[in-house]
């Protein structure tokens, strides 16, 4: 516990401490232009880092929003009394408002799409700063003067002093947000967007959120630029620079805020590193003897295909090479970025600080923080009143699909403290009925009615929120996520601090809470032990188990199960049905769909049976269970026509 | 301001246009069948430009450059696939946004440093002399631009529809596993849909230098019409491209004209923010249904 703190923290203080110390060793106004720089681009790209490494979104807008903040800060200096101080809020404010605007339609796109839209952006914005000749002086540049804070001229060393602060209360105030429920719902959601809309976070709002905080971040950095050279030029802030910075972000390693910071320190260096012929060379040849090692020991463990050892290689030999040949290596810094990044990207996925957290967390021993002891049952799931009055109706419920009609009029009532089962062949419905009542999809026709009030159409989020939680048949859990993190994403009634507050770390209690909840509901379902393991390294039937545990984080009044069951083997099946009944005992309601008839036999009070969207009965499970038109469903009409004989020859078993 | 003069020029922006919607079409073609796209494509239609151009300064003739510049362009789009793109399928992960940025770099700055940085002419058989169609004048040269890319996109098209290997092009686009099953090798598909990528960003790229001549930064900005182009359209609508390519460069000859000469990349990333706003699929694209 100690150690970590002391190790993990100790090295951020060392940092920051030799950041600020440097200027006073070395005079050279060359060098403090450097250090300037890199200060500059660690907000910048720990700005980026959100929407890249968080979101899992490629986006290339980032230096577009510096070129915005930077300008935003010229301007407000130069044409308003504001100052300093002012610029220094206003540029942020600007590119957080313009993020979220951008972020409203480019956030409904995934992948490719997302990093079209942001590259448009980006272009747009240089073709705004360009033209607004009023406005920014378009392509003659905007000069500007450096304004005294709070009446104090700020020379050189003293604005850097102020860019180190800065860039200190970012790093403390990201910590705080990415190891928040904001930093966990940002990652939820890149694994699955549905299961963080069904557990009622809310995917839109964090994505938006996520992506205006990273441009805002983006318009301080770009108010420090403003200041620090004095001179703006929209050309500056082109595809070329964006691409740089998300490669820096890449190579430095996402998810990091010490990533970001080597990112920042490697874009900054890099056209010094070039300028020196030798040093080049020491570093190319490095970067070859590395990838050869790497490469050696990845084909010789099989944990790398051989294009992943070899193609490093092949581009660090390249750079090697190019070094002896090449006149003026400067002409080819592009090529050089390139061929760097290349190396890493396929080499080395995690990134230069994702690789070297995990060695030195290694190498020194660090132990992961001790989890708190688990909070009582009751507090986290208080027992509600199983009082059997009617608590969710279905009334004429239909969903067609052009001519498909695969819920078609159900009605029925579940009662409170009930398990309900819902069976019926394939495709008789029971998957649509359960994706209509929870949100996935708007009722073409008829109501849901929660306690008598109708349930929210069409909105995951909302009905979630309105007291119904569900699992899902094919797994959405968040597989990058430990299976407690899984569960405290989806905790509710927990999370009150707002904003500010996170940010500036005074959120912990709540979380330390949430933790010892998320545990209480993982002993719940016998998954107390793996509550560290990722969710993608958990077996099958524990990444089942996970499902409802983080489910019952909601604190449903309903909880639908769409087949729980499913694929398990037989011991994990009769730990569940012990599970559910555990549930139930806590007056939560469940909707119950199971192929498995001696598990619905054994839970259910009242199961209702579907057939083409229809239901066909409704009763306990014995009387279902003989029911003529269930037997008839499942089995075909064998009462009335004999059996087909069989083809001559057939072989019968 | 008479009606002929607006109708003079949305007709020589949509000849412009269409190279839009041929770029947008190699979009497309990598897109069917593995889900991505080059993000260097531009990289692609110049260095093969500047390929073509060194042919013919070595005087071999425009009839001959023409099909070396297109094989150059597919085994540039091999090249992509193999370093850029297959593994990052594999993983299936989306490094190959990253991965093809970083290839497009490379190629980018390897062309500045082997032709130089200069913006070279592009020596054409076909005559730029003006001639009068319809009421407006345009030149062969433009018409040259539109033949070329209706021919290659419909040869293209008919290739899908009517060979066997079409056939399989198609069934890995619509799905790869099932390909796979029946027998396709869907890693080949995918490069055949690289090599014809790259064959039409070649194309592009020998049709329109003779308009705009032949530097490094010839095609950043018709790529990024481009991708405003695949996705307004759909990335998986045929023919949507043409429409919208043409579309799109009607208007911004316009815009040009009406607004400021600035502004002629404008319409298009705003009708791309837009389409996105509106329908994120496009808007000859078809919504799917969400399943879980």
């Amino acid at each position: 516990m100690w150690k970590r703190l002391f190790l993990v923290r100790g090295a951020e203080l060392l940092l920051f401490a030799s950041l600020a110390a440097l200027p006073l060793a070395v005079a050279s106004p060359y060098a403090l232009g450097l250090l300037m720089l890199l200060a500059i681009y660690g907000i910048l790209l720990i700005g980026l880092d959100v929407t890249v490494g968080y979101l899992g979104q490629v986006n290339l807008a980032q230096a577009a929003f510096l070129g915005l903040g930077a300008y935003a800060a010229a301007i407000v200096v130069t044409h308003t009394g504001l100052g300093l101080v002012g610029a220094l809020l206003v540029a942020p404010t600007v590119c957080f408002v313009l993020g979220a605007l951008l972020a409203l339609p480019a956030l409904r796109l995934e992948g490719p799409q997302f990093a079209l839209a942001t590259l448009s952006f980006t272009a747009l914005a240089t073709t705004a700063l360009n033209e607004l000749e009023w406005l920014t002086q378009g392509a003659q540049g905007f000069s500007l003067s450096r304004p005294p804070l709070l009446g104090h001229a700020l020379g050189a060393r003293a604005f850097y002093w102020m860019c180190v602060a800065l860039l200190a209360m970012v790093w403390i105030a990201m910590r705080n947000l990415l190891s928040s429920q904001w930093g966990r719902a940002f990652e939820a959601l890149r694994d699955s967007p549905i299961a963080t809309d069904a557990m009622g976070v809310g995917t839109y709002r964090h994505k938006v959120a996520a992506f205006a905080f990273g441009s805002g971040l983006g318009g301080l950095a770009g108010a420090l630029y403003a200041f620090n050279f004095q001179y703006l030029q929209p050309q500056s802030f082109v595809y070329e620079l964006t691409v740089i910075l998300l490669l820096g972000v890449v190579l430095g390693g996402r998810k990091s805020l010490w990533g970001a910071f080597v990112g920042a320190s490697l874009v900054a260096l890099l056209p010094n590193l070039l300028s020196n012929r030798t040093l080049f060379q020491a570093f190319s040849a490095l970067g070859l003897a590395v990838a050869l090692a790497a490469g050696a020991r990845g084909l010789f463990r099989r944990t790398m295909r051989p294009f992943q050892a070899i193609a490093p290689v092949v581009a660090t030999s390249a750079l090697v090479v190019g070094g002896l040949v090449v006149e003026n290596t400067e002409d080819w810094r592009k090529a050089i970025f390139a061929l760097m990044l290349f190396s890493v990207v396929v080499g080395l996925p995690e990134g230069l600080m994702g690789f070297a957290t995990r060695f030195l967390a290694q190498l020194l021993r660090i132990a992961p923080p001790p989890l708190p002891p688990p909070s009582p049952l009751d507090e986290v799931l208080p027992a509600r009143l199983a009082d059997g009055a009617v608590l969710l109706e279905l009334r004429d419920l239909r969903r067609h699909f052009g001519g498909v009609k695969a819920v078609d009029g159900v009605s029925l009532a579940v009662r409170a403290g009930h398990v309900h089962g819902l069976i019926g062949p394939n495709g008789s419905g029971k998957s649509t009925l359960v994706n209509v009542i929870s949100g996935l999809y708007t009722p073409t026709s008829g109501e849901a009615l929660l306690r008598g009030s109708p349930l929210p159409h069409g909105s995951l989020v909302r009905v979630a929120r309105a007291g119904v939680a569900r699992t899902f048949q094919n797994l959405q859990l968040f597989t990058g996520l430990t299976a407690l993190e899984n569960v405290m994403v989806a905790l509710t009634g927990v999370y009150r601090a707002p904003l500010p507050f996170v940010l500036l770390g005074l959120g912990r209690a709540e979380d330390r809470r949430a933790r010892a909840d998320a545990l209480a509901l993982l002993e719940l379902v016998g998954l107390r032990e793996q509550a560290r393991t990722p969710a993608k390294d958990l077996t099958y039937g524990a990444q089942r188990f996970l499902e409802m545990a983080r489910a019952l984080a909601r604190k449903p009044e309903v909880l639908i199960l769409d087949e729980p069951a499913a694929g398990l083997a037989h011991p994990d099946v009769v730990k569940q049905v012990e599970v559910i009944r555990r549930i139930r005992e806590r007056g939560v309601t469940i909707v119950l769909i199971e192929h498995h008839m001696d598990v619905v036999t054994q839970l259910c009070d009242v199961v209702t049976a579907l057939d083409g969207g229809k239901l066909i009965a409704e009763g306990s499970p014995d009387e279902v269970k003989r029911h003529p038109k269930v037997i008839e469903a499942y089995l075909g009409n064998v009462g009335d026509a004999a059996l087909p004989a069989p083809p001559a020859g057939a072989r019968i078993s | 301001m008479p009606a002929s003069i607006v109708a003079q020029m949305a007709i020589s922006g949509a000849l412009m246009g269409l190279v839009y919607a041929l770029i947008a079409y190699g979009f497309q073609l990598t897109y069917a069948t593995s889900k991505s796209i080059n993000f260097g494509q531009g990289e692609l239609v110049m260095v093969s430009a500047f390929f073509s151009l060194t042919l013919l300064d070595l005087g071999l003739s425009y009839w001959l450059v023409l099909p070396a510049g297109l094989l150059f362009g597919a085994a540039l789009g091999l090249v992509v696939e193999r370093a850029g793109v297959r593994l990052a399928l594999e993983q299936k992960s989306e490094g190959w946004i990253l991965l093809t940025i970083i290839l497009g770099l490379f190629f980018f700055s390897a062309a500045e440093n082997i032709w130089g940085r200069d913006d070279r002419p592009f020596p054409t058989p076909i005559p730029s002399d003006s001639i009068h169609v319809l009421g407006v004048d345009v030149t062969p040269l433009e018409l040259s631009v539109a033949v070329g890319v209706l021919a290659v996109m419909g040869l293209i098209e008919l290739l899908k529809r009517r060979t066997l290997l079409g056939k399989a092009f198609e069934a890995v686009s619509v799905d790869r596993d099932a390909g796979e099953l029946m027998g396709i090798s869907a890693k080949r598909t995918v490069m055949l849909s690289y090599a014809l990528s790259g064959a039409v960003a070649a194309l592009a790229g020998i049709l329109v230098s003779p308009i705009t001549t032949v530097g490094p930064t010839m095609a950043s900005a018709l790529v990024l019409k481009a991708f405003s182009v695949a996705v307004v359209a759909g990335l998986d609508s045929g023919f949507g491209v043409v429409l919208v390519g043409m579309f799109l460069g009607a208007l911004e000859t316009l815009a040009s004209f009406y607004v400021g000469s600035g502004w002629r990349e404008a319409p298009g990333l705003v009708l791309l923010i837009l389409a996105l706003a509106v329908r994120p699929t496009g808007v000859f694209g078809k919504a799917a249904i969400r399943k879980v």
